[in-house]
């Protein structure tokens, strides 16, 4: 019954309280904004990596020998590919595209399959070892043999989200779909756990793989391999001269797990300053807050003082101011969530739903706590005004 | 009914003390209408505020309908004043942004009556001070009188006993003041309510069963 009462009170007070209605309604979005960033980042964060970094290193070059024999030129490639699996201290090595994970290169083409296109769709352009030196795992079908080569249709490989967006629960391996222009015809041999090759809290995307031919080896400058434990600085510096002395110009060898770290921190960074600002902007808001209820609390007075001699108790008068804060908090948090919906309906920035409705919940639940600390000092205060002084201020 | 005894009220700052009132003694029977008259700040006002319940005495013992206060919690308090007692003021402190309906209602809402039942006493309570065809009207809508007559209805909406009116008709002109001196008389007369009444006026007292009358902070009458 009091809580009828006091949305009566509030409403027929709505425009004393736009102030504080509109402080609420901007910090919810503020807050729903930063919750959307942080559930999309942890969701992300929280799923598998799908791959094993921390032993693989990446060597990048620029083939100054010039070798146009294209025969040749797979020779060296061959040679130099065995020259490095030989070391001791490597287990494993493959050719890759530029867009290896970690690398701030990407290559994005689209698929067809069944009338429906899909795209992006992130295309890696692996050697036959990739699998071995990133250890990631097959989820159905196969690796690449050397004899898909020579298939009719090129074989290729797809990662789980895409393989969920096209088939669902079915089977994939088998089907034919179409490239870009769907002109060609791909057959999927093989479907591979996701792996977030942009760093922790970027999700996989849809992925597919497809086969380095020799072909290829023209425009390569990529070699990843995966170092065995004792492979030191000093090993290293020997690949390094190694490289360099085989390439014939200049060699950059990266470690995947700082590239990891640099990766991480592009996301990081901005977010922890995103947060700083918005937690100045929040304690702005509460002063705000506090301050309206506080002034409020002394323009009532008599009102307090009448509400004590009819019958409220110091407690209830402090539960009430409490309880109209919080319904002027819900009154705004009506109008945001309007608003926030709208994000989810429209996929808004193709995240998913479950993203933007839990920052919603937390948004909320933040909103509440803020206005009910806020509230709780200013309504401590009015339970203690004396009705006898209050009623003869006018 | 009341049974004030030897109350004392000393108003202190770390400078000084001010000795509001100062050992009253006074019994107030059942159905009766006093008024208590005096000088401004001769302590009229705190002696209703001591008999509310909503300042305490420094010194002395106050009891209502045979019950001891004095140690009552502050719950016990609010639920005592809002059953045994109504209050009407001189600027009638009804709120603005509740219409007169809400405003009667207002102590009915810390008892567990319905929304239904609560309607209805306050409709029944404005009909009695003739305000029934104001039900939707803001207090800023009303005249003076018309407020008034809102502040008793809120009063008796919840059947208490006893009435203290702090100068209900200071700040009326003579024609409404009577209009609401003899609401009062009536509803002490007809319901049998106790009233205590502060009054500056004169004539007004005299209308009531008896005169009290301080000077600085004693009962000279």
């Amino acid at each position: 019954m009091m809580f009828r009462h006091l949305f009566k009170l509030i409403w027929n007070k709505r425009k004393q309280n736009f102030l504080f209605l509109s402080e609420i309604l901007v910090s919810f979005m503020v807050i729903f904004a930063v919750f959307s960033f942080l559930t999309f980042y942890y969701q992300n964060y929280s799923k598998p990596l799908g791959f094993d970094y921390k032993k693989v290193w990446s060597i990048s070059y620029d083939n100054g020998l010039l070798t146009k024999n294209r025969d040749s030129l797979n020779i060296f490639y061959d040679n130099l590919y065995k020259s490095l699996k030989a070391m001791p201290q490597i287990e494993e090595v493959t050719y890759t595209g530029a867009n290896f994970p970690y690398s701030n290169s990407t290559m994005s083409t689209g698929l067809n399959s069944n009338g429906k296109k899909f795209n992006p769709v992130n295309s890696y352009v692996v050697g036959a070892d990739y699998q071995k030196v990133w250890n990631i795992k097959l989820v159905a079908g196969r690796w690449f043999l050397p004899e898909d080569a020579v298939t009719k249709n090129k074989n290729f490989i797809i990662n789980e989200t895409l393989k969920k967006q096209m088939f669902g629960e079915g089977d994939a391996i088998g089907k034919l779909i179409g490239d870009y222009d769907d002109k060609e015809k791909m057959k999927i041999i093989g479907v591979v756990q996701d792996i977030k090759a942009n760093g922790d809290f970027w999700p996989a995307g849809n992925a597919m793989f497809t086969r380095l031919d020799t072909g290829y080896f023209r425009n390569n400058s990529h070699i990843l391999v995966k170092v065995r434990d004792g492979a030191d600085a000093t090993f290293e510096s020997q690949l390094y001269k190694f490289m360099t002395n085989t390439m014939k110009n200049s060699v950059e060898i990266q470690h995947l797990s700082e590239m990891r770290d640099a990766k991480n921190e592009v996301t990081i960074i901005p977010m922890v300053i995103f947060i700083i600002i918005a937690s100045f902007l929040i304690i702005n808001v509460a002063l705000g807050l506090f301050g309206v209820l506080w002034y409020n609390i002394n323009k009532r007075r008599s009102e307090i003082g009448l509400r004590r001699a009819i019958g409220a108790s110091g407690s209830s008068v402090s539960l009430q101011l409490v309880m109209e804060a919080m319904i002027l908090a819900t009154m705004s948090l009506m109008v945001g969530c309007f608003f926030a919906i709208q994000f989810p309906l429209l996929s808004v920035f193709n995240i998913p739903a479950s993203v933007y409705i839990v920052a919603m919940l937390l948004s909320i639940l933040f909103i509440y706590l803020l206005v009910f600390a806020c509230s709780l000092y200013p309504g401590k205060q009015a339970a203690g005004i004396h009705p006898a002084i209050a009623l003869h201020e006018e | 009914m009341i049974r004030l005894q030897n109350i004392k009220k000393v108003y202190r700052t770390d400078t000084v003390e001010t000795l509001a009132i100062n050992g009253i003694n006074l019994d107030i029977a059942k159905g009766e209408f006093l008024s208590i008259m005096g000088p401004s700040g001769c302590g009229k006002s705190t002696l209703l505020n001591i008999m509310g319940l909503l300042d305490e005495p420094s010194k002395g013992n106050i009891q209502i309908d045979s019950q001891d206060i004095s140690s009552y919690s502050d719950q016990k308090l609010a639920k005592f004043r809002n059953e045994k007692l109504g209050f009407i003021f001189q600027s009638y402190h009804l709120i603005n942004d509740l219409q007169v309906l809400d405003n009667v209602e207002l102590p009915l809402l810390y008892r567990n009556s319905s929304a239904k039942e609560r309607k209805r006493l306050a409709t029944e309570a404005l009909e009695k001070v003739g305000l029934s065809n104001r039900l939707k009207h803001f207090p800023t809508q009303l005249s003076g009188g018309q407020r008034q007559r809102v502040a008793i209805a809120r009063a008796i909406v919840g059947n208490p006993q006893i009435i203290l009116a702090d100068e209900p008709t200071g700040n009326l002109d003579s024609a409404m003041g009577n209009e609401i001196m003899d609401i009062l008389i009536n509803l002490n007369k007809n319901e049998g309510t106790t009233i205590v009444m502060v009054t500056h006026d004169e004539n007004m007292a005299h209308k009531t069963h008896r005169l009290v009358r301080l000077f600085d902070g004693s009962q000279v009458q």
